[in-house]
């Protein structure tokens, strides 16, 4: 890994200043988000809410073609970003994914990865007009399931274990929120108690310099740095969920544990 | 079915699936325990089996409100009322 922390970006003398290209970049960027949405993907979204036998499964298609084409911009606009996604991660199917969570950028790159997916969004984003129908059409989990929720979370449980069955990932960030690189937050159950109802394997993702990138709190991306994003597998966990002594709480310790060693180690290289 | 026969089955369920022990009869278990929509829905589970029956969805969704162990005995209580048990 690249001790990317340690690069500054500075504007040598005679040369523009980095700002305007991440300006520039981030513009391009964001017009695909808005107006390629609309122009590309919307007519093919229209589509499947329509006529697809099963919209929320083509939803999930053309979410994750959305976001695959996003981060082809993304490696061709900004070249001094290298990727690393390991092929095991791509390789993963029928799991409950768990990942740390740095940037903005890791729910988007994950659905990116696997055309068969769902996730859990905060429950106050399927009030937004149409973004919030855009989310329950992709099947995807309000986070609490109080009032009018609670029968579109009963729906999708129960047809959860059909999903993961099917191959599909469900993807989690346990600790709910972004968290600073070198540091893993307080994980929350969710995760592990929707892979314990559904007798899933838990796949342990850990994504590393996306906050470089797309820096929290900054609106523009950081197109100059040098920097290396990789997403690795560490560990597969296959429970014994029948087995009496399993305990949700060493689940999610071990899974803690995980993220926190390897999140030491990275910090420990770049140092 | 017996009040005291329900808490006693509610109360182990509590302990062994949600390692949750002896919890208060009225203490809001999302404030107090972090019991969530997940967890209600895997005591909905538990209870179509405590009951061998399986549950409608309005009464489903009946369930994801509750917020005490004692509503969770009423709520028991009522469908073993509605199904003769």
């Amino acid at each position: 890994m690249e001790a990317s922390g340690t690069h500054q970006k500075q504007a040598k003398p005679g040369k523009w200043p980095g700002w305007p290209i991440d300006l520039i970049i981030t513009l391009l960027l964001w017009a695909y988000y808005t107006l390629g949405f609309i122009l590309f993907f919307a007519p093919f979204y229209l589509l499947a809410y329509l006529f697809a036998k099963e919209s929320d499964r083509r939803f999930q298609h053309l979410n994750s073609l959305f976001y695959r084409v996003f981060f082809t911009l993304v490696r061709i606009l900004i070249p001094a970003c290298r990727w690393k996604i390991d092929e095991t991660v791509r390789d993963v199917r029928a799991s409950v994914v768990v990942s740390n969570h740095i940037s903005y950028l890791d729910p988007i790159l994950l659905i990116s990865l696997y055309r068969r997916h769902t996730t859990i969004a905060k429950a106050r984003l399927f009030a937004i007009p149409l973004y919030g129908n855009m989310l329950a059409l992709s099947g995807y989990l309000p986070s609490n399931a109080t009032g009018h929720l609670a029968d579109l979370m009963l729906q999708r449980m129960a047809s959860m274990p059909g999903h993961l069955a099917d191959g599909g990932n469900l993807i989690i960030f346990p600790e709910g929120t972004r968290g600073r690189q070198g540091r893993i937050g307080r994980l929350n159950k969710g995760a592990f108690k929707i892979a314990r109802l559904c007798r899933a394997p838990v796949k342990v993702l850990f994504i590393s310099n996306t906050d470089k990138l797309f820096k929290p709190g900054r609106f523009l991306f950081d197109t100059q740095r040098p920097n290396r994003i990789r997403v690795e597998l560490l560990e597969t966990i296959d429970p014994d969920y029948e087995d009496g002594s399993f305990s949700i709480h060493s689940l999610m310790e071990r899974v803690h544990t995980l993220l926190e060693k390897h999140s030491a180690a990275l910090e420990e290289s770049c140092e | 079915m017996q009040r005291d026969t329900i808490e006693k089955e509610i109360l182990r369920i509590f302990a062994e699936l949600f390692e949750i022990e002896s919890p208060g009869l009225d203490e809001n278990l999302a404030e107090v325990y972090e019991f969530d929509s997940i967890d209600a829905i895997e005591l909905l589970r538990e209870l179509e089996t405590l009951l061998g029956t399986e549950l409608t969805r309005p009464e489903q969704k009946e369930a994801m409100e509750i917020r005490t162990i004692n509503q969770i005995i009423d709520y028991v209580e009522n469908l073993a009322g509605k199904r003769n048990i």
